[in-house]
């Protein structure tokens, strides 16, 4: 049947139609879909869907020790998992008192940062594929598997590396470890010419990507947007080193910005990103055999482990943005209540709903990607 | 005075100004700050307009049934100060109402719509409270502490005897799951069954 007689017997006569964007798009990010009332290919109104995905983390989070929820918590984000572990076992921390030793420290750092490069890699990938580019994405996941090569030698895993403990990180790195991951920052380096020729310099990208779904300054003040998607709009602000934790009060790095807020600015903040993690992983091999000592405070018995009855809220800049983790401790042996502040739970909701409002159909997984959303952050 | 302390004395003159506050100091970059539930609405406003805090980094909830309250937790954080603070209110857990600060701050509009859904805490003047992740869900609040998750799926689903050809033929062979499922749940352990109590 042909479109027009189709539309004439079913729907009365009217340029609007409703489309469900998602789940199962490639556009669009897992679980996720975008419910868009469209006036011929322009978006009027649009409303999130969370989908479905797993959910109950939280809940989840009350009903184990607190040890066993280090094995939980990667899983909230899988592209970058590591933040979330550093951040819950900071937490701990901080309700225990416990100093954690300066090489611990450091290794965090790494894996903080290897972590970053990873999640950034995945990023450019998918957001090349919006727009049917998928050589990109592929050498993406390609070079991110290099990555997980080195969590893996380090961890012993490979996505979910569940390396870290309250206290410091199970284990030292591996002889040769540092020569391999130098390597690898060197192999890195040399690719980054590659992308740019592939796809930060390339026409379709750069037209398609510029002024799409901007966000102003203010905008992204007043939503509270965090992370590159803030630093794309201008402002310097990043919390490892306005809010800093561990050591990156030593390091020494720049923070990426961009003026014009759109999808183009925001993906150039992540490929500057992706080259300061670079030099900050670089001074981690530097420095880090400098650094003796133990990796991990003595802590009690995990499995008897009672966490001094209190309340904290910790947040670390993750490669979506800020993460915070209120977590509440009644002294018993098992949290009282963790909150996550997923840092794609922001743009990933309110911003999207208003940045896709006008834009057209073409540019919703443009949009969605640019922001970097991750949904797990949102239903959690 | 330390540069750290500067932040926390300005905020300790401003918060001055309002009865009933107290200002905890939590550490350098940290403070914790109390207030009665009427008081919060205008005391954001006067952090937001007057100290900067433009930045609303999350809204918690915690149940306290024991107490009959869910604590509200507002975070903000203050790019012009570097500093974050974290509002606690209480508010009564009958009936859980709440005023929203949407006009305030703009990303309340999720942390309420998300304490809604999870809590049953209604946020008065909230643009939205409509159900984002338990769309089709019909029972109670499941982030509340009388919500017992494992009582629910027991009430609400069938344990179902997984046993296919292949895991039939594992098992004959010494492998699979041999542990049937009601015994695999730790709760389950010792506990009698209703039909045996009488």
């Amino acid at each position: 049947m042909r479109a027009e007689n189709y539309e004439a017997r079913n729907h009365p006569p009217s340029n609007e139609f409703e489309i469900n964007f998602g789940p199962n798009h490639p556009g669009i990010e897992g679980n996720y879909a975008l419910k868009v009332k469209v006036h011929g290919d322009e978006i009027v109104a649009a409303r999130a869907d969370g989908g479905y995905l797993h959910r109950g983390f939280e809940k989840l989070m009350e009903q184990r020790l607190w040890i066993q929820n280090i094995a939980l918590v990667p899983r909230i984000c899988v592209p970058d998992p590591a933040p979330m572990e550093v951040a819950y076992s900071m937490a701990v921390e901080q309700l225990c008192g416990l100093d954690v030793p300066e090489r611990a420290q450091w290794l965090r750092v790494l894996q903080l940062e290897l972590s970053r490069v990873a999640a950034h890699l995945f990023t450019f990938g998918g957001h090349a594929a919006t727009t049917g580019m998928y050589s990109p994405m592929f050498w993406g996941v390609a070079d991110r598997d290099l990555i997980l090569d080195l969590f893996e030698e380090l961890t012993g895993g490979r996505v979910y590396s569940i390396y870290n403990i309250p206290g410091g990180v199970r284990r030292d790195v591996p002889d040769g470890f540092l020569q391999r991951l130098s390597d690898t920052l060197d192999y890195l380096d040399s690719r980054l010419p590659d992308y740019d020729n592939l796809l930060f310099t390339n026409r379709v990208f750069v037209t398609r990507a510029k002024g799409t779904g901007p966000i102003s300054q203010t905008q992204a003040l007043e939503w509270s947007v965090t992370g590159p998607n803030l630093r794309a709009t201008g402002l310097k602000f990043d919390v490892r080193r306005d809010d800093p934790y561990l050591v990156y009060d030593q390091l020494d790095f720049d923070i990426p910005t961009e003026e014009p807020g759109d999808a183009w600015a925001r993906t150039l903040v992540r490929r500057g990103e992706l080259q300061q993690s670079v030099r900050i992983l670089r001074q981690v091999v530097e420095r880090l055999p400098g650094v003796a000592g133990p990796i991990r405070a003595p802590i009690p018995n995990p499995l008897a482990w009672k966490v001094p009855a209190g309340e904290t809220y910790v947040r670390i800049e993750s490669s979506k943005g800020e993460l915070g983790w209120y977590v509440v401790s009644d002294g018993s042996e098992k949290p009282y209540r963790v909150h996550v502040r997923g840092p794609s739970s922001m743009h990933a909701v309110q911003v999207l709903e208003h940045l896709v409002t006008g834009a057209r159909i073409e540019d919703v997984a443009q949009i969605m990607f640019s922001l970097d959303a991750c949904p797990p952050e949102v239903d959690r | 005075m330390s540069e750290t302390h500067l932040p926390v004395e300005r905020l300790s003159i401003i918060l001055g100004e309002f009865k009933d506050v107290r200002v905890r100091k939590r550490g350098d970059r940290r403070t914790r700050v109390d207030v009665e539930p009427d008081a919060l609405p205008a005391l954001l406003e006067l952090l937001k307009g007057r100290s900067g805090f433009v930045h609303l980094s999350a809204i918690s909830c915690v149940d306290w049934p024991d107490d009959d309250q869910f604590e509200l937790v507002y975070h903000l954080w203050s790019y012009e100060l570097q500093l974050l603070v974290s509002v606690h209110t209480r508010i009564a857990r009958d009936p859980g109402v709440y005023v929203s600060v949407y006009d305030i701050y703009h990303p309340a509009g999720f942390f309420e719509r998300d304490i809604h859904e999870m809590y049953g805490v209604f946020f008065e003047g909230a643009p939205d409270m409509e159900k984002f992740i338990l769309t089709e869900w019909d029972g109670p609040p499941p982030m509340r502490k009388e919500f017992d998750s494992e009582a629910w799926v027991n009430d609400h689903f069938d344990w179902q005897n997984y046993r296919p050809d292949w895991l039939i033929e594992l098992e004959q062979q010494g492998g699979g799951i041999v542990i049937p499922p009601d015994e695999q749940r730790f709760s389950r352990r010792g506990m009698q069954e209703p039909d045996d109590e009488s």
